[in-house]
């Protein structure tokens, strides 16, 4: 690791955080970044790059990073590991037929090393819509309650109407503020 | 004070000279050996981020780089490796200089000292470096070059006429042809 690496993680302000985004395609997660950013949603195309928001919320600087879900683009997430505090996982509730394939690549997050030390923030998104799974529902489907790895946190939530996702925020805040910033 | 003992840093010798330079010194009258020697150091990185050599590679990078980036808000995934790239390329620029300039400069030894002096670093020369690790400052630093580049930026000296030509001339010329 070189000097400006180094620099940079030991001026990792105490009060700066980093989010990472992930989950399948089209399961909301530049939606949420933009609706928890105040910013129209009317129109979002799908992601084949990554997004970055870098907000202020409860005196915490987030840099919150999305990554596209695509198939093809799920091996690049690998690049967007390091430093991460928290990670969000975002499920598109009324995607049943794909919730294995869902739960499948959450658990290969879970095994990699660099992300070992991340809280993990699941949002059961598009509660809005009529045929969608309760986080009750989601949460088994997953087999969240057998991850004993992270600590981790379910939340319905509809990133069009905005419900939820700031108490989803304000969840990971406090866990990785309780876990980072009193390790010092 | 016996420098010999600093030489880790192996930059007893610049210790006076970098002392008189740095004006914030505020350890003028307390310093120890150690503290002189972690001043002197920055100063050399000041000194390496400030010349022309330095700016040039980040030049030749972008040159390189530039017409890989648009001015979208979302960002392309081949951004990542270029930026680690760059971060990487610095790094090595900087350890490298740091080796030629002070005899028996160990990275190692330097950033353990860095971490028990960081409330130390001038506010600026850490501000600088950490920019460019900031992967949003690098991408405007290439959106701002390409903008340079195709004329749209403040440098004038692309030429107006050439400018102006390519963008409303080759419009008209393929619909206007019939008629003029």
């Amino acid at each position: 690791m070189g000097l400006l690496t180094i620099l940079k993680k030991m001026k990792h302000k105490e009060r700066e955080m980093r989010l990472l985004m992930l989950g399948l395609d089209n399961a909301g997660k530049t939606t949420i970044l933009k609706k928890f950013n105040g910013e129209d949603v009317s129109t979002i195309s799908p992601t084949l790059g990554f997004n970055i928001k870098t907000l202020e919320h409860r005196g915490f600087k987030l840099n919150i990073w999305d990554v596209g879900g695509q198939k093809s683009l799920r091996s690049y997430w690998r690049n967007y590991f390091e430093s991460t505090d928290g990670l969000v996982w975002v499920v598109d509730s009324a995607d049943r037929l794909r919730l294995d394939d869902c739960k499948r690549e959450l658990s290969v997050l879970l095994l990699e090393e660099r992300l070992a030390g991340a809280t993990l923030l699941v949002f059961a998104n598009k509660q809005d819509l009529p045929g969608a799974l309760s986080k009750e529902a989601i949460q088994e489907a997953m087999g969240l309650d057998d991850i004993k790895t992270h600590h981790w946190c379910i939340m319905g939530c509809s990133a069009v109407t905005g419900e939820n996702l700031l108490s989803g925020v304000d969840w990971l805040l406090d866990d990785i503020a309780a876990r980072v910033f009193t390790a010092d | 004070m016996d420098l010999k003992e600093l030489s880790v840093l192996g930059c007893g010798d610049n210790t006076v000279e970098m002392v008189e330079v740095d004006e914030e010194n505020f350890a003028l009258s307390n310093s120890s050996a150690a503290d002189a020697a972690f001043d002197a150091v920055i100063g050399r990185i000041e000194d390496i981020i400030m010349e022309e050599e330095f700016q040039q590679l980040q030049q030749s990078f972008m040159d390189k780089h530039y017409m890989e980036f648009d001015d979208s808000d979302e960002n392309k995934l081949s951004y990542t490796p270029i930026f680690n790239d760059y971060v990487d390329l610095l790094e090595r620029h900087l350890e490298q200089q740091l080796m030629d300039r002070i005899p028996g400069f160990n990275m190692t030894a330097f950033t353990h000292l860095l971490m028990q002096h960081k409330e130390e670093v001038p506010g600026d020369i850490s501000d600088m470096l950490l920019s460019f690790t900031d992967f949003m400052a690098f991408k405007e630093m290439f959106l701002d070059y390409r903008a340079e580049k195709e004329g749209k930026g403040p440098d004038l000296s692309q030429g107006l006429v050439v400018t102006s030509l390519s963008c409303t001339g080759c419009k008209h010329t393929g619909s206007t042809t019939g008629t003029s």
